[in-house]
């Protein structure tokens, strides 16, 4: 009898630390999604229980109508999903060439890989900005997608060979005796193999641009031009503070990614449980 | 001297002059392999052909020193393009020389196997058979360019640029205007970062010394925090354990740079919802200062990262913790160890063990965590060190950095930091590398 009696003390316990947690994890949600609904026009005024105001969509009738915000969604889209496609196929099949194939210098490209990866891309800002003025990629989404997939590269290359490593030789080298050529091969036979973690790819080099603030404040001058992270600080930056359209727009944006966690949670837990070094 | 081979292998040193010679010469004269000779050949002579142009580039990057622009006093000069430019071109040359000099030892290479493959076979490669092993050979190299080119160009470049830029004075106020020379000054940056300019060295002093606190705490807590909330969601067996773990994940499915300046903007000193919240309940009296206070600004940063980070261990450790065979609990609790003897010597070490390689990589992404900086407090509140270097109290190197290459650009200052940078993570790198399932079994 003790002994349940001390499991309930510690399931009471737990419950209470796990609705505070919870609660300070809602809480900075519960403010931005009650000033996102209203009607005051700037959140100072607003008082400190949420949803107390009243409720109204004049914030978001404000952020479309009256700011770029339609642009950049669309802008963020397209640079998500153009980086999430190159960085699968190249990443993918990068992998697959490292792990199935013996040529020249690949230890080295390899190790060169691992180098790289460790390193914030963006302390060579200045040289992508040039660069990025030498190909013309200045103010152009295209340039933007470039960096990301460049980027991206060697570290989920790396991650995406350990994976193929796992793979048994015996499929792809069944495919190769009936005579497929390697690109049939890898599209056909080795890419389905490799679906899960094709999706932990995909999603995080989906979101990956719409959390980025540094590349599009470099590359992008036209405000129309911007990307969803460095349009919406613009609200928030600077001397005209915007907090409530700001808050519209982040919620705008938070829901559909809650939406896609929920959906993708499973393959995340797998594609993490990847990342971990397994023996 | 005749082109036929031998099979004994004497022949070797023909087909290695040869293609030492002239890339895919080799593979023409000896070992009839045409196609792939004439490849490697006309790549020799594009290169050849272009090569006056590559010295010239890489000359114009080594005498950066002369002015950029028009030349002063005469409006009829042609422009100079401007330094960076130069020093851009002249790495893309470099690095086109470089490939090629690789492609030529990949050739001699080539030529020397498909040698030892005719001694073994006593005859040349039918036409057909050639065909088709180049197109097996090929495709590593085809389907590894995208990657290449684009590593080259978007990650190698701009590193190497960013380390050249460190020992020219490219740098506000002097040396941006076209006319106004840029050169090179050797070790001069560093050495007033790092001793010879006190201004500079004591706020680089403190950036560091704040980074590595930053990088230690921001994972610690983070690490831990997740992982209680893991064990406790674990072992909670309430129908509602589900819900807690949902609304819990939530900062880890909201972009972090909305959270983060959702959390900037609650705790704004005189306006801040967090601040209006505890007057009115009676707690305090007056402001706290949570984002200019020199010293509670740097807890807020930490308390903030760990509420955005804590979420991504949690998740991890509960991936590791349902990873962990039935069987093994199963064993530990016949053979009468209680629940918390099963977490200390079961759950607890699989589960580190199995995580330090992500420890050790989320110690360098907070090292470089721009955003958790940045977007709550951009660095600040700035010290007296701050209007001369730009460094504020909770400045990180890379917000440092970007502050000023962005703000003030002191490029060159700002690249002495980039390669501190390469300096302290070089050994994360290289531990992360022998980490690596490739290297412990002595593949790489």
């Amino acid at each position: 009898m003790r002994g349940t009696t001390k499991s309930k003390i510690v399931q009471v316990m737990f419950v209470l630390f796990l609705t505070i947690a919870s609660l300070v994890v809602l809480y900075p949600i519960v403010y931005v999604i009650s000033t996102a609904f209203s009607p005051l026009n700037t959140a100072t005024q607003a008082s400190i229980m949420p949803f107390s105001d009243g409720f109204s969509l004049k914030q978001f009738d404000k952020l479309i109508n009256e700011t770029n915000f339609i642009y950049w969604f669309e802008n963020t889209l397209i640079v998500a999903a153009a980086t999430t496609l190159c960085t699968v196929i190249v990443c993918s099949l990068s992998a697959y060439i490292f792990s199935r194939f013996r040529f020249a210098f690949r230890k080295s490209m390899m190790m060169a890989m691992l180098v790289l990866q460790i390193f914030p891309s963006f302390v060579g800002m200045q040289a992508l900005y040039v660069i990025a003025d030498r190909i013309g990629a200045h103010d152009q989404l295209w340039g933007l997608v470039l960096i990301y997939a460049a980027g991206n590269i060697p570290y989920n290359t790396w991650l995406m060979k350990s994976y193929v490593d796992t793979v048994p030789k015996a499929l792809d080298e069944a495919a190769r005796i009936d005579g497929a050529n390697h690109f049939t091969i890898f599209f056909r036979v080795v890419m389905p193999i490799l679906r899960p973690m094709i999706i932990f790819l995909a999603i995080t080099s989906f979101t990956g641009p719409w959390m980025d603030y540094i590349y599009p404040k470099l590359l992008l001058g036209t405000p129309t031009k911007y990307t969803l992270g460095t349009g919406l600080i613009t609200f928030i930056d600077g001397t005209r503070i915007q907090f409530t359209t700001f808050a519209a727009g982040a919620v705008t944006v938070a829901i559909p990614f809650v939406i896609l966690f929920v959906l993708s949670q499973k393959a995340m837990v797998t594609g993490l449980g990847g990342a971990a070094v397994k023996e | 001297m005749g082109t036929s081979l031998k099979t004994d292998g004497s022949s070797r040193k023909n087909v290695l002059a040869s293609s030492c010679i002239f890339m895919g010469l080799g593979h023409i004269i000896y070992l009839k392999q045409y196609l792939k000779g004439a490849f490697f050949a006309l790549l020799e002579i594009i290169v050849l052909a272009v090569s006056p142009k590559l010295a010239n580039m890489i000359k114009d990057m080594i005498e950066i020193g002369r002015w950029w622009g028009r030349i002063p006093g005469d409006p009829n000069s042609v422009p100079i393009s401007p330094a960076y430019f130069r020093l851009i071109d002249g790495l893309i040359a470099l690095v086109i020389v470089i490939l090629f000099i690789l492609m030529y030892i990949a050739s001699v290479k080539s030529a020397l196997s498909a040698y030892t493959e005719f001694c073994l076979d006593g005859r040349c490669k039918s036409n057909k058979e050639s065909l088709h092993g180049i197109a097996g050979k090929a495709f590593p190299i085809v389907g590894l360019s995208p990657a290449l080119i684009l590593v080259i160009f978007f990650v190698i470049i701009p590193l190497v640029f960013s380390m050249l830029v460190g020992f020219t004075n490219w740098s506000s106020p002097n040396h941006l205007t076209p006319g106004a020379p840029v050169n090179w000054v050797g070790i001069s940056n560093y050495i007033s970062m790092f001793g010879g300019d006190s201004t500079w060295t004591s706020a680089f002093g403190s950036v560091a010394i704040w980074t590595l606190i930053w990088g230690v705490l921001a994972t610690a807590t983070c690490y831990f925090g997740g992982m209680i909330l893991a064990v406790i969601l674990y072992e909670t067996k309430l129908k509602i354990a589900p819900v807690f773990r949902a609304i819990l994940i939530l900062p880890y499915a909201i972009p972090s740079i909305l959270t983060v300046k959702v959390w900037q903007n609650m705790l704004n000193g005189s306006q801040g919802t967090i601040n209006k919240t505890l007057m009115e309940l009676g707690i305090i009296s007056e402001n706290i200062n949570w984002l200019t206070d020199e010293t509670l600004v740097r807890v807020v940063c930490i308390l903030v990262n760990l509420w955005v980070g804590a979420p991504y261990f949690m998740l991890l450790i509960t991936g590791q913790m349902t990873a962990i065979s039935d069987d093994v609990f199963e064993a530990a609790t016949i053979d009468g160890a209680n629940k918390f003897q099963v977490f200390k010597s079961i759950t607890l070490p699989l589960v580190l063990y199995q995580t330090v390689p992500l420890v050790i990589m989320s110690f360098t992404h907070n090292i470089n965590n721009f955003g958790a900086i940045y977007f709550l407090t951009g660095g600040g509140p700035n010290t007296l060190a701050s209007t001369e270097t730009g460094a504020g109290a909770t400045d990180l190197l890379v917000t440092w950095i970007y502050k000023l290459t962005i703000d003030r650009q002191y490029y060159a200052n700002a690249s002495v930091l980039a390669m501190l940078i390469f300096v302290v993570l070089a050994p994360f790198a290289i531990w992360n590398f022998r980490q690596t399932k490739s290297f412990k079994e002595g593949e790489l």
